[in-house]
């Protein structure tokens, strides 16, 4: 592709791969960014209206503190893949590790494969759509936001789950400690939809749960203690 | 936060180059002391003892006790001990010895000198090397990339539950259940529960750490009567706290994970071999293509890897 940057990683030192990302996205350039290795810490803290597209496989935080960069990575993604992202896009084309979109604020992440534990730990807003299953206690303490899963979801699932959403289409495991399983009015899926329906993913026939805080837990007293127990 | 790592070749082979690669990469999650435990080829009589001596300046009389022990117990040394030193105050070794009468009850006699010199492997075909610092600097010291055999474990340690020493450093060799070793990633949280049970039982433990109780642990309940598997399964029920743990034998390796899928643990298993590690980053560089990685991210999970069908696990 003409006017884009190719960035080799290897056994280059991070520093210096994500200096020349940083440069290529000051120069307006989108990068494809080859022999990834599986690295840690690429693309961190990227600035707005910028694409960066790696080839293979991602480390740990690839994405992290995104503000607005469209992100694609062809393979997989380590643990905590956009942790604190507070904007843009993130396309994962296989699996993510442990705690994908940890405390993420905004903007979206894509994995079209399945995700290890607690995706969308602490989650404060936007929305994570997993394609294949969420892993173990995904949502964890999600305080704002939506995880949608449409391959179903591990043990535990959204365990202490603050304000945030799981929609899970799909065989649940088991769910965590103080969740509620409501059924989504009609506008609700329809915003849904809309989240989907950009990435090709809508299905009007799927049959959705959805969770939501059972509030329980959120003025804990110690009178209430064996609730914590179920876990 | 430690990392492990794992490998299995198809033949005999550089299985210590590949595993000083493979820690070199995760040198990052803790580079206070590294190890390597090696499958060699088994030799058909004797074994091969690794450990090492605290007091440099004892080595002599260290050595001499040790050969006391040994020839006390009907065996010797097949070849001259080969030692290992530096600027530290403690030395390496590495000794061929021949058959002892009752391999226990010399181990047990000769741990009586364990304040001086402590047998850290003891084996037909497992050799641990350990040592503080990173896995370069461990390696180069201890010749581990010239190492030839069939599998092994490596491990970086960054020291949590006890000190920085160089025997508290891992794999941990099973004591005295030879060639059992294992790498833990964690902490155990009943340690001290579980190892006094084992106490009572006659087994001993040289050092504070709570990974030490791992190894023997299993090997215990394989002892009790369990297959490797069923111990494994076990252990996730019955030991308390964070974990991913491998542990090998001459027959290959096993791992468990805790009910909070806390540790993770990645394999790449391809027709020449299988490498695992904690992060992905690191099989990758010992398989560099864009090979299938499988994740065992999730709670309560075990395995094993067999040196003739590696692709087998969980």
């Amino acid at each position: 592709m003409k006017n884009e940057t190719v960035i080799e990683v290897g056994d280059r030192h991070i520093r210096e791969v994500n200096e020349d990302l940083q440069k290529a996205c000051l120069a307006g350039l989108p990068s494809r960014v080859v022999n990834t290795l599986s690295r840690h810490n690429l693309g961190i803290g990227l600035p707005p209206n910028v694409t960066m597209h790696f080839e293979g496989s991602v480390g740990y935080y690839c994405g992290g503190l995104n503000t607005g960069a469209t992100i694609t990575i062809e393979r997989n993604a380590g643990w905590a893949l956009g942790e604190g992202m507070a904007g843009g896009h993130i396309t994962v084309g296989g699996y993510a590790g442990m705690s994908a979109g940890a405390a993420m604020i905004d903007g979206t992440i894509h994995i079209k494969g399945d995700t290890g534990p607690r995706c969308g730990v602490a989650m404060k807003g936007g929305n994570i759509v997993v394609e294949g299953k969420i892993g173990y206690q995904s949502g964890f303490m999600a305080h704002a936001g939506k995880i949608i899963a449409l391959g179903g979801a591990g043990a535990s699932c959204a365990d202490a789950l603050w304000e945030g959403e799981v929609w899970v289409a799909g065989e649940i495991e088991s769910l965590g400690v103080d969740v509620n399983v409501v059924e989504p009015t009609a506008e609700e899926v329809a915003e849904v939809d809309l989240i989907l329906d950009p990435l090709g993913l809508k299905d009007t026939s799927r049959e959705w749960r959805k969770l939501v805080s059972g509030q329980r837990l959120w003025y804990f007293e110690s009178r209430d203690a064996n609730a914590w127990l179920m876990i | 936060m430690c990392g492990i790592a794992g490998r299995i070749i198809s033949a005999p082979g550089k299985v210590g180059l590949d595993l000083v690669r493979l820690m070199e990469a995760q040198e990052h999650r803790g580079a206070d002391s590294t190890g390597f435990a090696i499958y060699t080829v088994p030799r058909e009589t004797g074994y091969v003892l690794r450990g090492m001596g605290f007091d440099k300046s004892k080595q002599d009389a260290d050595l001499e006790d040790f050969t006391h022990t040994l020839r006390d117990h009907g065996a010797d040394f097949s070849s001259d001990p080969h030692i290992i030193a530096d600027s530290s105050a403690h030395y390496c070794f590495r000794m061929e010895i021949t058959e002892p009468n009752d391999i226990a009850a010399w181990i047990k006699d000769a741990d009586e000198l364990s304040h001086r010199i402590e047998i850290q492997s003891c084996g037909k075909s497992l050799e641990i090397i350990k040592d503080t610092g990173g896995a370069v600097e461990v390696a180069d010291k201890h010749g581990v990339r010239d190492m030839i055999g069939t599998h092994g474990l490596g491990h970086a340690r960054l020291a949590t539950e006890s000190s920085v020493l160089p025997n508290a450093s891992h794999p941990f060799w099973a004591r005295p259940f030879s060639d059992v070793a294992i790498v833990h990633n964690g902490q155990i949280t009943d340690y001290y529960t579980q190892r006094e049970k084992l106490q009572r039982q006659g087994y001993r433990f040289l050092t504070e750490n709570d990974s030490e109780l791992i190894a023997v642990w299993v090997s215990d309940q394989i002892r009790s009567g369990l297959s490797m598997e069923q111990a494994l399964k076990k252990s996730i029920k019955s030991i308390d706290g964070v974990f991913t743990f491998m542990i090998a034998g001459p027959e290959g390796i096993g791992f468990a994970k805790d009910r909070f899928a806390m540790k993770p643990l990645v394999v790449i298993s391809e027709a020449d071999g299988m490498a695992s590690a904690t992060e992905e980053q690191a099989v990758r560089r010992v398989y560099t293509s864009e090979s299938d990685i499988i994740n065992h991210d999730g709670p309560s999970l075990t395995g094993l890897w067999s040196i003739r069908d590696w692709s087998r696990a969980a």
